[in-house]
């Protein structure tokens, strides 16, 4: 029997006992009716209320015949049965309810509710929601959580929820792909538990897993992930709050996929009143902060023939690069390569956003609902960049009665994205020889309005180089997405406050779109090629399909004790399918579609499609035990059945165990009054991973041009990659909850971690290949404080502050799995890791720069105690490189190492540690002043500390080793002996004047002050005049200021993409992360 | 208790889970072959051979920088790689990427695939007969001589792999085998392949772009002339001369003037009439020359003595040019590898789109060289030089060019057949390995003739450091990538390089 259907019988099965059981108690009781009559009036002022409900109900609560209340307030309904209820309720008042018990006639006053402003039910006691359906006090929550509220990133500019988190919650880290409008971004928790593949953590979007990754086998021509940033496109307006489940206890309970960590996203519903309108509006502008000053046309036209003559002599051909003959007889190259172009300049501008949301909530006894539209548009600070979305969102809640109630959530994401055609045009626009023009000149040397876009120049031709405005001007990148997810859900309750099931079924469609056009007036190539007027689209359907049986029973036993236990049953099945078109060489600039007649012919070209299908089922068993509220007992178990594994291996299971221990509740502990919390917790795990790939189990042949060929390889042995979670926590609260300290250490470790791309010998045909490869161990603390050190009646001050730390380390791997990066030391720009099984990730090796050889003298070979190394035939032996491998003898004006063993000769056997680029402790802190209730001040600010950042900005702008323009830096170098500098001399690739070394390595601890907010909230009397519910004003700044000794441009820079423990971190960012300003106004009807 | 129940609701879950799910979670892909389904008629069986085929486009590359960047025929340009000047240089690392033999064993795996597999079909398919199979086998065993001979000549020592990797339970950790092993392996391949290959597929680009038994005669004789067995070299020509299916496009017409057709013939639209195997690149599937040799950014360019003293030039005549020299083999202007680069025998290029010139993997006139050879030492000097005389004739060879060895001096014969051949397959991938055979025949016998040519190219500032290497013969084979090691422990490197 197949799973689905068997759920959905079990489905249909309860719907229909819910009928019948529904039908027969009313064919009971359809026998005596009664007429009941009366009136209702308004309590206060004693006047009628007209259009009043008046409603029978049985004893579920459950709808049998309603009226309403005429112009007087008068009404008349006949009941079916005497022993039901009665209800008398108008919009804006509290609800009477009252036993029919024979009586007649009701007079009824109604009291208006005295507060309508409220937008969240407040309950008692909040719930921690790990997503599952349990629900549990967060005071007795037994797992490591941490949660983040709407109003706490209300104030950001953030377009997405992602952007909102970084730096916010203790263990969480968010690093952004880019800084372009609609970049996607990676969020790792407690540190990447995998060395590739998926990384991101589970989202969990209303109980309900959210699919936020594109299928691997998803083609989408020239688009990436960067491009699929809608993924997680929920309004930030929408969302009530966001919970992290970090420790192994938590996420053990979605089994697979949640060994990354999983997030739980809640939207607001509706609550009980008059309808709220809610209008957010938000502006903002940003800028590009200056780069680093680079060279003009001037100054990189004396670098270049300086540069080619040092590497063997011979001048600069000027008769074939006449880019540098600033030749007046040749007028064309004279007017186009005499300028002085600021390209960056050319290709920034001020970035603006526009942010508008406006939701509507309310409801009444039987039916509750909340509603958004949001429209946001953001141009970005590069030319040519920028997005569009509209969303809408509606929750519906339907009470049929006390036992059985419905929900209805559908969102809808419709976003725009513009990106550029290239995404390495700010790269480019950097390197680019600022002596070019970006506008053609003519030979009488008048501008022209073309863009100077020529076929190749000194630096190459397309796609190495091309002009940067041209390409952010007129190439075309444009993603569209439409994504729309029904969610429904029915909960039956069996018995009242006892067992309860709930059935969901979720359809997640998500089609995209993306069209490119590569116009030949950016790359000027000559039109036979396929990188002219190259013209592709592609698209992409998704339907996801999951389901979630969940039974909750929750005994009623004496007191001190109290049980709660969890069935749940989930299912997923996501289908894609893709077509991609990419044709070249339409006839014109303008004809941007490959509908155009144009060319297909070669394998550039393509027409292709592709589909794919991916399933899911899972059973989880968890119950939670409580005694006295001091002693706390979670257990859980998961069962996992995954398509991408043969049947071998296809199925998990995932036990976990976690429990807590209130110390502040023992009697022993009541002296201690100030003592509000004080609590032990400790727990155990496993979740599970799978391969990012379909149907790698079987072995696949592929159609080529002529034959079918073996495309990969049967993985008969490819198991599940598991986490196996311990986490110890304490929660303190002291002083009336004014201070609250909760703080965690955990050991994670990934057991049969997958790695996607295994090296193995190609003689087998291959090059790589997914394994299990070993143990990682991921160990480090959390802690979080919260406190409010100032609370009188006009001031409250606040003060939070979080600190982590994760290491990285391996405790076994395949012997397969290289033992270094592979990078040869001996060449220009790289650095040596070594792979070191128990020591933490992050260390890099290379050569120690001492300057540069001022003259031929200076580079004589010295041994260690300075005296000249003299050869075998009494001959000065001159500073060597890798002898004898490679032999270069070192030149006067060259970059200097330091010969550690003292042979004359710079080697492999000359590296040293130069530094390890993990943060050893990252976090964030923020104040917040309040004054009044009204204005209230807050600051963010986030640090990591204690790490080595390579400065690849540095170095990629002063090797002076190929046609890339430089910074001003370079003018210091060496030209002449004697000179004596820092900076080596110019040299045209060749030499070895930018060897990984020291030169680049910098300390990169810093501490940023991310985001300082004002906020007014308007006073009661100014709302009442203007008949306001709420109103608030507020300025946002974002990364204001960075302290720190690192002189490049960012040192906050995380690694995205794979968890190599062979990699490390560089810098290339040519700009500090931009600044903007945001002004928001939210108003509530 | 409650634990109890808690396993028995869970083992009654996993029992439901794997019976009545199993199913559910059980996915084919939608868009591919999977092996299951595949090797079930002969149509699977040919599609699988022309896929072997269809990979060796990818290994192009490779054969021509293995077979002519330590010859004297390249020149460098601006935009040569480091990689590719430094094994110029003589500075040839175990780094170096040109070191990776990735594209060969992929064919060779392919190759294997078939050989495991296409038996299956004949219990499917009925009219899939024992001789069908053999001929496919054929195909792809002579495939695989093919590439090990390359990498027999190029590396020396490698691991025979011949099973097909198709599942991760196939990796296996292979030593190296010794030149013999590899050497027996390819000539035991070809001597079924001979055996089992059909002499026609019908149509003209199956017999020039397919292994036919004539094109296996002709990698038969390449083989056993590098293994120093003359009697077999020469069996095996005669086969192919004896087939009558080819023969030379002479460089004259009928009435002596040039024959303008010539390049067009025999280089830029291939499959010519003395072709025996070519790679058959189209307009769907370009070779990779337009970077190498054609855009502006070409990596290389004709050496400098390729005209003044491979093909030399008539000083009193310029009308009288040797048919290959000069807008044929190379375009004596501006030195581009005109073989490649060239539309035709005037002056327009190829373009990105038009570069699909073949690769010639055997032409007629190798035959008749290689004959030539192997006569040469077996005391058939005169009959090599008869040989030799064909090619020069029909090619209108310059008489600066002419030599006049001694017919009883092998030595000498071999060295003017090394020029011929210099002058014939320029640019084909074959220049190193003349030198390297010439050099290491008996023992090395002629080691000075390597070296002689190395000095003449080698920069004048690394002219020492580079004959110093090549002095000692175990640097005449290419390191095993550094990949290669890491990834095989039973991997040792060449001595050279260790």
């Amino acid at each position: 029997m197949r799973m689905k259907s068997f759920l959905t019988r079990i489905f249909y099965c309860l719907i229909a006992l819910v009928l019948l059981s529904g039908t027969t108690v009313m064919a009971q009781q359809a026998k005596e009716k009664i007429t009941i009559r009366g009136k209702v009036i308004d309590k206060t002022d004693r006047t009628p209320i007209y259009g009043g409900s008046v409603v029978e109900r049985d004893q579920d609560m459950r709808y049998v015949t309603g009226v309403a209340t005429d112009l007087n307030g008068n009404f008349a309904i006949k009941i079916s049965n005497p022993k039901n209820i009665i209800s008398f309720s108008y919009i804006g008042y509290k609800t009477v309810i009252l036993p029919v018990n024979g009586q007649a006639n009701f007079n009824i006053e109604l009291e208006p509710l005295s507060n309508q402003l409220g937008e969240v039910v407040i309950s008692a006691n909040t719930k921690t929601n790990n997503g599952t359906g349990l629900n549990i006090d967060a005071r007795s929550s037994t797992i490591a959580t941490s949660t983040l509220k709407a109003e706490d990133v209300q104030d950001l500019g953030a377009s997405s929820i992602d952007q909102a988190l970084a730096g916010r919650l203790s263990g969480v880290d968010v690093g952004t792909t880019s800084g372009d409008p609609g970049a996607g971004m990676s969020i790792r928790i407690r540190g990447t538990a995998s060395l590739n593949g998926s990384s991101n953590p589970l989202i969990v979007v209303d109980g309900m897993p959210y699919e936020t990754q594109i299928p691997s086998d998803f083609n989408f021509g020239t688009a990436d992930e960067q491009g699929y940033a809608q993924l997680l496109n929920i309004a930030p307006t929408d969302i009530m709050d966001i919970t992290v489940l970090k420790d192994a206890a938590s996420t053990a309970l979605w089994g697979s996929r949640a060994a990354n960590g999983v997030l739980i996203i809640n939207t607001k519903r509706g609550s009980i009143g008059k309808p709220a309108i809610t209008y957010n509006v938000k502006f903002s502008g940003a800028k590009q902060p200056n780069s680093i000053p680079m060279l003009t046309g001037d100054q990189y036209s004396t670098l270049i023939p300086e540069m080619v003559m040092n590497r063997d002599g011979l001048p600069l051909d000027i008769t074939t690069n006449k880019e540098f003959a600033y030749d007046p007889n040749d007028p064309l190259n004279y007017y186009n390569y005499s300028r002085n172009s600021d390209w960056i300049d050319a290709i920034t501008k001020l970035g603006y956003s526009q942010d508008h949301n406006i939701s509507m909530q309310g409801g009444g006894e039987k039916a509750r609902y909340y509603a958004s539209v949001g429209y946001f548009n953001q141009t970005g600070t590069t030319v040519g960049t920028g997005l569009n979305r509209i969303t809408a969102k509606i929750n519906l809640d339907y009470n049929v009665s006390s036992r059985i109630r419905f929900r209805t959530d559908i969102t809808y994401t419709h976003v725009v994205t513009d990106f550029n055609y290239n995404k390495t045009i700010r790269g480019v626009a950097y390197n680019k020889m600022p002596n070019m023009s970006i506008y053609q000149y003519d030979e009488y040397g008048n501008l022209t309005p073309n863009y100077f876009s020529p076929a190749q120049n000194i630096q190459g031709q397309y796609d190495a180089t091309f002009n940067p405005l041209a390409m952010a001007l007129v190439g075309v990148n444009h993603q569209l997405g439409e994504r729309i997810t029904p969610h429904f859900q029915l909960q039956y309750t069996f018995i009242p406050s006892v067992l309860t099931a709930t059935f969901d079924v979720q359809y997640d469609i998500n089609n995209s779109k993306t069209q490119t056009f590569l116009p030949q007036l950016a790359t000027g190539r000559p039109t036979t090629e396929t990188s002219v007027n190259r013209a592709t689209d592609a698209d992409g359907d998704g339907l996801n399909i999951q389901t979630k049986t969940n039974f909750i029973y929750q005994p009623k036993l004496k007191e001190g004790h109290s049980f709660q236990a969890l069935l749940s049953i989930q299912s997923s099945d996501s289908r894609s399918i893709s077509h991609n078109v990419a044709t070249a060489n339409t006839a014109s600039d303008v004809l941007q579609d490959p509908s155009n007649p144009s060319r297909t012919q070669n394998s550039d070209l393509t027409l292709s499609s592709g589909a794919s299908q991916y399933r899911s089922v899972g059973a989880l068993i968890s119950a939670q035990y409580g005694y006295l509220d001091r002693y706390l007992i979670n257990v859980g178990i998961r069962g996992d059945g995954n398509s991408r594994f043969g049947p071998n291996n296809r199925y998990g299971f995932f036990p976990s165990a976690s429990g807590r221990w209130r110390i502040s509740g023992e009697p022993f502990m009541k002296k201690f009054k100030f003592l509000d919390e004080l609590s032990l917790r400790a727990s155990y795990g496993h979740s599970g991973n799978v391969p990012g790939s379909n149907y790698s189990f079987y072995n696949t042949y592929q159609p080529g041009i002529w034959g079918v060929y073996p495309s990969n390889m049967e993985l008969t042995n490819l198991r599940w990659e598991t986490l196996i979670g311990k986490n110890l926590g304490f929660n303190l609260g002291i002083l009336k909850n004014r201070v609250k300290i909760d703080a965690e250490i955990y050991q994670n470790t990934t057991k049969d971690m997958f790695y996607n791309n295994l090296q193995i010998s190609s003689f087998t045909g291959f090059t790589g290949v997914s394994m299990n490869v070993g143990t990682m161990d991921n160990d480090g603390f959390e802690i979080n404080i919260n406190t409010i050190p100032i609370k009188t009646k006009n001031w409250t001050i606040g003060f939070d502050f979080n600190i982590s730390k994760n290491i990285n380390t391996l405790r076994s791997i395949s012997e397969f799995y290289p033992k270094t990066n592979g990078t040869k030391i001996t060449s220009n720009g790289v650095y040596q890791t070594f792979l070191q099984i128990g020591n933490p990730f992050g260390s890099y090796y290379g050569f120690r720069f001492k300057g540069v050889y001022k003259d031929a003298d200076a580079t004589i070979a010295r041994d260690a105690s300075g005296t000249e190394i003299i050869g075998p035939n009494g001959q000065k032996v001159q500073m060597r490189f890798n002898y004898p491998a490679t032999n270069y003898l070192f030149q006067p004006g060259d970059a200097m190492y330091e010969d550690v063993n003292h042979d004359g000769n710079i080697d492999y056997k000359d590296i040293v540690y130069l530094g390890n680029g993990i943060p050893k402790l990252t976090g964030g802190f923020g104040p917040s002043v309040t004054y009044k209730n009204n204005l209230k001040l807050s600051a963010f600010f986030s640090y990591r500390w204690g790490y080595q950042l390579i400065n690849g900005t540095k170095m990629n702008t002063t090797n002076m080793y190929n046609f890339n323009n430089q910074s001003t830096a370079v003018l210091g170098r060496w030209r002449n002996p004697g000179d004596i500098t820092n900076m080596p001399r110019a040299l045209y690739n060749s030499g070895y004047n930018w060897l990984g070394s020291d030169r680049y390595v910098e300390d990169a601890s810093f501490i940023r002050l991310r985001s300082v907010t004002l906020r007014y909230n308007f006073t009661p009397k100014f709302l009442e005049k203007f008949k306001f519910k709420a109103a608030s004003f507020y300025v946002t700044t974002e990364n204001l200021f960075t302290w720190t000794k690192y002189t490049g441009q960012d040192p906050d820079v995380s690694s995205g993409g794979d968890n190599n423990p062979l990699s490390y971190n560089v810098d290339n960012s040519m700009t500090p992360p931009g600044k903007s300003v945001l002004f928001g106004l939210t108003v509530g009807f | 208790m409650i634990q109890k129940i808690k396993y028995l609701i869970l083992l009654s879950f996993a029992v439901m889970l794997t019976t009545s799910c199993n199913k559910w979670l059980e996915l084919k892909p939608q868009d591919g072959i999977i092996r299951q389904d595949f090797w079930k008629t002969k149509e699977d069986v040919n599609a699988a051979v022309l896929g072997c085929y269809a990979s060796l486009f990818n290994t192009t590359s490779s054969l021509f920088i293995w077979g002519e960047i330590r010859g004297d025929m390249l020149g460098t340009t601006l935009k040569t790689t480091s990689e590719q000047l430094d094994i110029i240089n003589g500075n040839i690392l175990s780094s170096n990427s040109i070191t990776k033999w990735n594209p060969i064993y992929q064919t060779i795996n392919y190759c294997n695939t078939v050989i495991d597999f296409a038996p299956l079909a004949l219990t499917t398919d009925q009219t899939f007969k024992q001789a069908d199979l053999n001929a496919a086998l054929a195909q792809v065993r002579a495939l695989r001589a093919y590439m090990y001979f390359e990498l027999l000549r190029t590396f020396g020592e490698v691991p025979l792999k011949l099973k097909s990797t198709s599942s991760d339970a196939d990796l296996v950790q292979l030593a190296k085998n010794t030149k013999k092993e590899v050497y027996d392996q390819i000539v035991a391949d070809l001597t079924f392949a001979e055996a089992n290959a059909p002499t026609t597929y019908g149509d003209r680009i199956g017999d020039k772009g397919k292994m036919t038994r004539y094109a296996i005669n002709s990698l038969q004789a390449d083989v056993y002339l590098w293994g120093e067995d003359y009697a077999n070299t020469i069996t095996a020509c005669n086969k192919v001369i004896a087939s009558n299916q080819f023969g030379l496009i002479s460089g004259k017409n009928p009435d002596g003037s040039v024959n303008t057709q010539w390049f067009n013939t025999v280089f830029y639209n291939g499959n010519s009439n003395e072709s025996i195997f070519e790679f058959q690149y189209s307009s769907s599937v370009l070779n990779p020359f337009y970077n190498m040799f054609i855009s502006s950014s070409k990596q290389f360019a004709g050496s400098a003595i390729v005209m003044d003293q491979v093909y030399t030039v008539d000083l009193l005549d310029d009308q009288n040019k040797d048919i290959r020299g000069d807008l044929s083999s190379i375009k004596a202007g501006d030195l581009t590898i005109w073989k490649f680069a060239g539309a035709d025998n005037v002056k327009n290029l190829r373009t990105s789109t038009t570069s699909y010139a073949h690769w010639f993997v055997y032409r007629y006139s190798d035959i008749l060289l290689m004959k030539a050879e192997a006569l040469a030492w077996t005391q058939k000097g005169q009959d090599a030089l008869d040989l030799v005389n064909v090619i020069r004739t029909r090619a209108n060879a310059l008489p600066g060019t002419l030599m006049n060895p001694d017919p009883t001096s092998a030595v000498d014969v071999t060295d003017y057949i090394m020029a011929e051949r210099q002058r014939e397959f320029a640019f084909e991938g074959k220049r190193w390995f003349d030198i390297l055979r010439n050099a290491k025949r008996n023992n090395y016998a002629h080691l000075d003739y390597l070296l002689s040519i190395e000095t003449d190219i080698a920069p004048s500032d690394k002219q020492t450091f580079i004959i110093n290497k090549y002095k000692d013969v175990r640097s005449h084979y290419l390191p095993i990538n550094i990949y290669e090691i890491q990834t095989d422990k039973n991997l040792i490197q060449n001595p050279f390089y260790q």
